[in-house]
């Protein structure tokens, strides 16, 4: 695969091969208890795009004066833009987003990342989902959001996909990750008979063990059994035949089935393009990509159909990538970057940020500069629609004062 | 294991009934008088359906017999007297039959001479002693979990070292039991390591200096990435294979304590020469230990100390230092004790070229310091590797230190909430022996709650997964592809060796690994270790477990399977669980061709091994 060196260690490390599921990293801290008496909030769609994705080339500022100089072989040319308005344009691979766009239920949200720069992907990846910077605190902001909601659910923070489990579940509260719902299966047990079998068998055998010992193993009895219980799954709509696109129909499925989900978090990676990021049409490294995201969240919404009212979808990435292009078509790490939010409840068709241009005001050392913190994006989603109060924000972006972003609705 | 099957089968086929003594065929029926080993039964249990005899307790005495064919005759009063023992080639020696016995008396009609052997009462589940019987010099270990057998060889396997295995039970036999095997442990150099040693040389060339692997990663002669994957293939073939256990336990757990995770930038030619400078100080002073890894290139890398200067001091290292490796939060030192610990180690750094350590002294901060109780007029840049000499002798010899380390160990090898009276002592040890590791562990090797809490921890999903491993006697095989599988598996279990992605490491507390996912993980990974779905070499099941004679019935297959993995019988539940899993009773009749003894055998090995029984350490 192509990328820093970096960028290939970590990917490997994401890539579990032999087992289907993967949790969070342990760490006993402090939870904040905050009951819910029932969740009625949103479903949270966590997106990363792992290697520092490449805003600029997702969402063209082609009104800009700068863009196709500091760019000259990678720049996206207006007419392989959909226009967004009178800066941007929408790169014409990210199509399947349009009618989201039009429908007024995606947003995007140009110049933002962190605080300041970190161009190391290990390090940014840790501080970026950490979201406490500044702080000894070592969980991740999505492993506090769910110890927030006091929440005793199995499948209350999912993971989809191969990417590993992320930072961003770090702590104390225990998720689930599979590839694929049918990993998430005791391979012994080829059939539901046998399953009995074993569910039984390992239920007797805890029975005299210490709490800490029989709880979890209760616990993941219960969930295989709902898993199993799922069945298959029939889309209303064809999804890619892509990673992404599998992920995010497992999404819906499971979001569909009514068992209690209130995060996912689905790794995209795969867009460190430091050299020959490709033309803007298929066979181009960045355009295929491209095409995958929109379609396959596109096809995510259209299959939710009503329950997108209860879903909100944000991608993230650790950093975006240099404004001028290098020697070998491609871009080097950088800084501000674009995120979208999708879902049914969003200020949608505009894009948000402040977008200060190309230039001494809005770059800084040759990047984009991030004129709004990711945090207040997550923020807003968080306060919105995901029944987040003051101090519950608090605790999931500590020190975080800025505003929220007014990118969803409550 | 093999070979004895060949020899048996050879014997068998030879037309020789003898089962193995090496008779000739032409001699089958000629007398041979020998000096045997003799199981004299105490305890057993007899099921008069089947015919078989249960010996469950028996005491080894050299005896001369007389073989004839079958028979087996002891002198008694002058006369050579039938006695109701048979040969068992396993063993390899003369094992008590009740069915023979009572045929003996019924076809004689006479009492026969030999002693009746004792009644035997039912043995309470949980608490059946395993062979091998306790040595007389050995404590008595209490069990406090069902779960666990009370027997002294499995608690010092099971607690010190990382499982009992067949290597285990050799090496504890050999020195004389748990108490010798333990102090043989506290002297890993007197513990001939050589097979593992030569294991580890099939992962190329960890142990080299920093410069020369450094050097080979430039020249593309070796793969960072790999090269960091080693590190935890390295811990887990110390862990499974080493006959050092507890020198691999205490790497492992200072590894963590120093945790500089794997994989990490920057650390890719330091990492594994870092391990090697844990293992060299594993049992030592504790201030060597600290120093050592405070001035490694690993650990002046992962916590931003080689790029810290006068001009910009960066606190990480200076903050982990007080906070994780020393005297901790609870010490109550400041952020200007931070900034000034920070300033201590600037000038503590690594050649850019090499990857080797050098102290830089134009990036040292000079001038007066204190820190806590510590302080130095620091008065020269150049003198900047003595300042920190002094002070980590400072930090090495705080009470607060001691406190944690000798809390740490305690939690580690006698249990999850050892008593302030307990840690007290240990510092006392501690205090008096300049923190030397070795002898704090000799102290709590002696002490009664380490022997009276046999079960009462829990294994972390990497314990359990090698625990399991080496339970079913696997070995290396041939090549690493094996051991690389397993590096990624323990990454599936939630815990590689050194995959903490903090500085903290991986937290001892069972609460820590609650994990649905990991529970999940370890339950299809263990299936797949026993149902030899493994890269590694593992004896043939059937026979590892049942040794060439099958129980005659599902209820005493599963007992036998219970001692041999954990020297107790199941408890009845869960014996009844087991039957259930294959729709049996325990009295149902079981042969050679039982499902138990065929495809279903490692169902019922993993799920015994998925549960508490091998969890409880």
């Amino acid at each position: 695969m192509n990328g820093c060196a970096e960028c290939q260690a970590m990917s490997r490390r994401g890539f579990l091969g032999v087992l289907g599921a993967a949790a969070a990293t342990p760490l006993l801290a402090t939870q904040v208890g905050w009951a819910a008496p029932g969740y009625t909030g949103d479903v949270l769609v966590v997106l990363s795009f792992r290697g520092g994705f490449d805003g600029l080339s997702a969402v063209p500022p082609v009104g800009d004066p700068n863009y196709q100089t500091l760019r000259p072989s990678i720049a996206v040319p207006v007419n392989r833009t959909v226009p967004l308005d009178s800066m941007f344009g929408l790169n014409v691979a990210l199509n399947g987003l349009k009618p989201l766009w039009d429908a007024g239920d995606l947003a995007v949200v140009t110049a933002c990342g962190m605080s300041s720069p970190n161009r190391s992907h290990f390090s940014a990846m840790d501080e970026i989902e950490r979201a406490a910077p500044g702080s000894g605190v070592r969980t991740g902001w999505l492993d506090r959001t769910l110890g927030s909601w006091n929440a005793t659910g199995a499948f209350d923070g999912v993971q989809i996909g191969w990417g590993g489990m992320p930072m961003a579940f770090s702590g104390p509260f225990d998720e689930l990750g599979f590839g694929r719902l049918d990993d998430f299966a005791l391979s012994g047990a080829w059939n539901a008979a046998e399953r009995d079998k074993w569910v039984g068998a390992l239920t007797t055998l805890h029975d005299a063990a210490p709490t800490h010992v029989k709880g979890p193993a209760l616990t993941t009895l219960g969930a295989l059994t709902t898993a199993a219980a799922l069945g298959s799954y029939t889309p209303a709509v064809p999804y890619p035949d892509s990673d992404l696109g599998r992920s995010l129909q497992e999404a819906a499925h499971i979001i569909k089935a009514g068992i209690g989900v209130r995060v996912v978090t689905i790794d995209e990676g795969d867009w460190d393009m430091h050299a020959g990021l490709g033309r803007p049409e298929s066979g181009g490294w960045m355009f295929d990509k491209l095409r995958d995201v929109g379609d396959s969240i596109g096809a995510f919404f259209a299959d939710l159909g009503s329950a997108a009212q209860g879903v909100t979808l944000v991608t993230l990435s650790e950093f975006g990538r240099r404004v001028e292009e290098n020697d070998s078509g491609g871009v080097d790490h950088g800084w501000g970057n674009v995120m979208f939010v999708a879902g049914g409840n969003v200020n949608g068709g505009e894009v948000h940020g402040t977008w200060l241009g190309l230039n001494d005001q809005g770059m800084y050392d040759g990047d984009v500069k991030a004129t709004t913190d990711y945090r207040a994006v997550l923020a807003d989603i968080l306060a919105n629609r995901c029944d987040a109060g003051d101090d519950v924000l608090q605790s999931v972006f500590p020190g975080f004062t800025g505003a929220h972003l007014g990118v969803t609705n409550p | 294991m093999e070979h004895r099957t060949l020899a048996r089968r050879t014997m068998l086929s030879a037309g020789a009934l003898t089962a193995g003594l090496a008779i000739a065929p032409a001699q089958a029926q000629a007398a041979r008088v020998r000096t045997v080993r003799k199981f004299v039964a105490v305890k057993y249990t007899y099921n008069a359906q089947t015919g078989v005899t249960r010996v469950t307790k028996h005491k080894v005495k050299q005896v001369t017999a007389k073989f004839v064919g079958k028979k087996v005759f002891e002198k008694r009063h002058g006369a050579w007297v039938r006695t109701p023992y048979l040969w068992d080639e396993t063993k390899r020696a003369l094992v008590y039959s009740r069915k023979l016995h009572l045929k003996l008396l019924g076809a004689s009609g006479k009492r026969h001479v030999a002693p009746e052997p004792a009644t035997p009462t039912p043995t309470p589940p949980g608490q059946t002693p395993s062979p091998p019987p306790q040595n007389p010099g050995d404590p008595t270990v209490v069990a406090v979990s069902p779960y666990s057998a009370a027997n002294a060889t499995h608690h010092v396997l099971n607690r010190v070292g990382y499982g009992v295995s067949p290597q285990g039970l050799r090496d504890v036999a050999e020195v004389g039991g748990a108490r010798a095997w333990l102090r043989r442990q506290l002297q890993p150099d007197s513990i001939d390591d050589s097979s593992c040693d030569a294991y580890l040389q099939r992962l190329p060339d960890q142990a080299d200096e920093i410069w020369q692997v450094e050097d080979d990663l430039r020249n593309d002669k070796r793969e960072g990435w790999r090269q960091l994957m080693w590190v935890n293939t390295g811990m887990i073939v110390r862990a499974s294979w080493s006959r050092r256990q507890l020198l691999a336990s205490l790497e492992e757990f200072w590894a963590n304590h120093f945790n500089v995770t794997v994989p990490s930038d920057g650390v890719a030619a330091s990492r594994a020469h870092y391990q090697w400078t844990i293992r060299k100080h594993a049992l030592g002073r504790f201030e060597d230990l600290l120093v050592a890894v405070s001035t490694h290139p690993a650990m002046l890398t992962y916590l931003n100390n080689r790029e810290s200067d006068d001009e910009h001091p960066n606190e990480n290292q200076g903050r982990e230092l007080l906070e994780l490796h020393t005297v901790g939060l609870e010490a109550g030192y400041t952020e200007e004790d931070v900034l000034n610990s920070a300033r201590i180690l600037t000038g503590l750094s690594v050649d850019g070229e090499s990857e080797e350590f050098e102290y830089k002294p134009w990036r040292h901060w000079a001038g007066g310091v204190r820190v806590l109780g510590f302080s130095h007029s620091n008065a020269t840049r150049a003198g900047g590797l003595e300042v920190f000499r002094a002070y980590a002798h400072y930090l090495a010899t705080h009470p607060s230190t001691a406190r944690r380390i000798c809390s740490k160990l305690a939690r580690r090898f006698v249990s999850d909430t050892p008593s302030a009276g307990y840690v007290d002592a240990l510092v006392a040890v501690y205090q008096n022996t300049d923190g030397n590791v070795s002898a704090l562990l000799e102290h709590v090797f002696g002490t009664d709650e380490f022997w009276s809490s046999a079960g009462g921890k829990t294994r972390r999903p990497f314990d359990a997964y090698i625990a399991a491993l080496r339970r079913l006697g696997i070995t290396p095989g041939d090549g690493i592809d094996g051991w690389e599988d397993i590096t990624w598996i323990t990454d599936g279990l939630g815990q590689s060796p050194f995959g903490a992605p903090y500085p903290t490491g991986w937290p001892d507390a069972p609460q820590a690994w609650t994990s649905p996912v990991w529970t999940l993980n370890r339950w299809n990974a263990t299936l797949g270790l026993a149902d030899s779905g493994s890269n590694v070499d593992q004896p043939d099941l059937l026979e590892y477990v049942f040794a060439g004679t099958l129980p005659a019935t599902y209820g005493e297959a599963i007992d036998r399977i219970g001692l041999q993995l954990f020297g107790l019988q199941p408890a009845a539940s869960h014996k009844q669980a087991l039957l259930a899993f294959l729709g049996k009773s325990a009295n149902s009749p079981a042969n050679a061709n039982s499902a138990i003894y065929g495809w279903r055998l490692p169902y019922v090995v993993a799920l015994l091994l998925d549960s508490p029984y091998l969890l409880a350490r």
